[in-house]
C-alpha cells in the first residue's frame, strides 16, 4: 500500500509541476506555453488528460483484482 | 494468446492509433493569425502587416488581397510585399468614402495565392470616414474579387480562436459521443435485468454506466482545458455546461446508491430502476434544454451543429472513427469490470 501512496504523490507533484510551469510562462509572455504554435499544446493536454483518466481506471481495477486474487490464494 | 474475442479490442486500438496520427499530423489550412493596424481613415494609404499561419507568402508567385465591406463592395490591394513565408505587408488605397452610411465599418481581409488557396480574416480593420463625407458605393465596385485559386490539399479547416485546437473534436467531442453509446448499453442491460432478474445483467449495466461516468468526467475536464485556451475561462455560464454537470451528478448519485446496499438483489433492483430514470432525465438535460439557449458550443442557439466548417469532410474522416475507437476502448474497460465483478460475486456466493 505504501507504493500506492508514493505513486499518487508522484502523479500529483507531476501535475502540479505542469500547472506551475505553464503559469511561469504565462507571466513571462502574453502568449503562454499552451497557447503557442496555434494552441497545439492544448490538444496535447486534452489527450494527456484522457490517457491519465483511462490509466487511473485500469490501475484501480488492477488493484481490486490483486486483492481478490490474494483472497483466493489465502484459501488454498 | 486467444484471438477469439480479441478482434474488436485490437480494432479499437488500431482505429485509435489512426485517429491519433492522422488527427495530429494533417496540417491546418492557411489562415491569418493577426493584422496591424486595426483601424484606418478614409482617403489614406494604409500598410497592413499580416502574420499568417501555415502560409507560403514568399514562395507564392501570385498573391492577391482585398478588403471587403459586404457582398458587393470591396477594394483590391495595390501592392503585396511578402517579408517571409508567414509575414507580408499589404498596401491599400482606401477610398474617400465608405460604401454605406455607417461612419465606421469593419472590413474583412481576403487573401489568395496559388499555394495556399483563399483565406479570410473577418473584422481585420475598422475604417472611419469623416462626418462631412457621404457614402459612395461606386468607389468600391471595381475590386476584381474573382478567379480564386483552386488548391487541392488535404487540410483541416482554419478557424479563428480555435486554430489547432479544432483537433480536439476527435478527443473531447468524440468522448461525449462514446459516453452516450456506453450509457445506451447501460440502460439496455438495466431494462434486461428488470425483465429477466438475471444478476449478470445488473453487473453489465453498472459496469457500462461506470465507464460512461468516467468518460463524462474526462469530457468535463478536457472541455475545461479547451475552454481555458479558447474562451479564456475554465467554466462558462453556458447552459450546456451546467446541464451536463447535473447529468454527471445524477449518474454519480447512481454509483453512490449502488454502494449503499449490501443485499445484492435489492441493489440490482434499485439501481436498474434508477439507471432507467437517469437515462430518461439525461435526454432533455443534454439534448433539449441546451439547444433552447444561446451557447458558445456549436449546435446551440441557432448555431449549426456538426456542419459547415466546424465539421467538414476532412474532420469527419477522423471524428467518426474516433467515436468508434473510444466506444470500443470503453467497452473493453467495461468488460474488464464485468469480469471482475462476476468473479467477486462468485467468490462471495461460495463463502456465504
Amino acid at each position: 500500500m505504501k507504493s500506492t501512496a508514493n505513486h499518487i504523490k508522484w502523479i500529483f507533484s507531476f501535475l502540479l509541476n505542469i500547472i506551475l510551469l505553464s503559469q511561469v510562462h504565462a507571466q513571462g509572455d502574453s502568449l503562454d506555453f499552451l497557447r503557442s504554435t496555434g494552441k497545439i499544446y492544448t490538444v496535447v493536454a486534452v489527450i494527456v488528460i484522457i490517457f491519465i483518466g483511462i490509466v487511473m481506471y485500469l490501475y484501480r481495477i488492477d488493484n481490486k483484482l490483486t486483492k481478490l486474487e490474494n483472497q483466493f490464494k489465502n484459501e488454498q | 494468446m486467444k484471438i477469439k474475442g480479441m478482434w474488436w479490442k485490437t480494432l479499437g486500438v488500431i482505429i485509435f492509433i489512426y485517429v491519433l496520427t492522422g488527427g495530429m499530423l494533417v496540417p491546418l489550412k492557411s489562415g491569418i493569425l493577426h493584422t496591424t493596424p486595426s483601424s484606418a481613415k478614409c482617403g489614406t494609404t494604409v500598410n497592413i502587416d499580416i502574420t499568417g499561419y501555415n502560409t507560403h507568402f514568399s514562395s507564392a508567385k501570385n498573391i492577391r488581397a482585398w478588403l471587403k465591406a459586404d457582398s458587393v463592395h470591396a477594394i483590391q490591394a495595390v501592392e503585396v510585399k511578402p517579408v517571409d513565408e508567414i509575414k507580408s505587408v499589404v498596401t491599400f488605397h482606401i477610398p474617400d468614402a465608405l460604401p454605406t452610411p455607417d461612419k465606421t465599418q469593419p472590413l474583412t481581409l481576403i487573401m489568395d495565392n496559388e499555394l495556399d488557396g483563399i483565406f479570410v480574416q473577418p473584422n481585420a480593420i475598422f475604417v472611419t470616414m469623416a462626418d462631412t463625407v457621404s457614402a459612395n458605393g461606386a468607389l468600391w465596385k471595381s475590386s476584381n474579387l474573382n478567379n480564386f485559386s483552386q488548391v487541392d490539399q488535404f487540410v483541416f479547416p482554419y478557424r479563428n480562436i480555435l486554430h489547432e485546437t479544432i483537433r480536439n473534436i476527435f478527443f473531447h467531442v468524440a468522448l461525449w459521443f462514446a459516453m452516450f453509446i456506453l450509457l445506451i448499453a447501460g440502460v439496455y442491460y438495466a431494462i434486461l435485468y428488470i425483465r429477466t432478474k438475471d444478476y449478470i445483467y445488473d453487473i453489465k449495466s453498472s459496469s457500462y454506466t461506470k465507464i460512461a461516468v468516467l468518460y463524462g468526467l474526462l469530457g468535463l475536464a478536457t472541455g475545461s482545458v479547451w475552454a481555458k485556451f479558447t474562451w479564456n475561462t475554465f467554466w462558462t455560464d453556458d447552459v450546456k455546461l451546467n446541464m451536463t454537470a447535473v447529468t454527471i451528478l445524477i449518474y454519480l448519485a447512481y454509483l453512490v446508491l449502488r454502494s449503499t446496499f449490501t443485499d445484492t438483489d435489492r441493489r440490482a433492483k434499485m439501481s436498474s430502476a434508477y439507471n432507467i430514470f437517469a437515462f430518461v432525465a439525461m435526454i432533455p438535460l443534454l439534448f433539449v434544454i441546451p439547444r433552447m439557449a444561446d451557447s458558445l458550443h456549436p449546435g446551440n442557439g441557432g448555431n449549426p451543429a456538426l456542419g459547415g466548417e466546424d465539421l467538414d469532410h476532412t474532420l469527419r474522416m477522423f471524428f467518426y472513427p474516433a467515436v468508434i475507437a473510444l466506444a470500443l476502448l470503453g467497452t473493453w474497460m467495461a468488460q474488464l469490470t464485468i469480469r471482475y465483478e462476476h468473479l467477486k460475486e462468485k467468490y462471495f456466493e461460495k463463502h456465504n
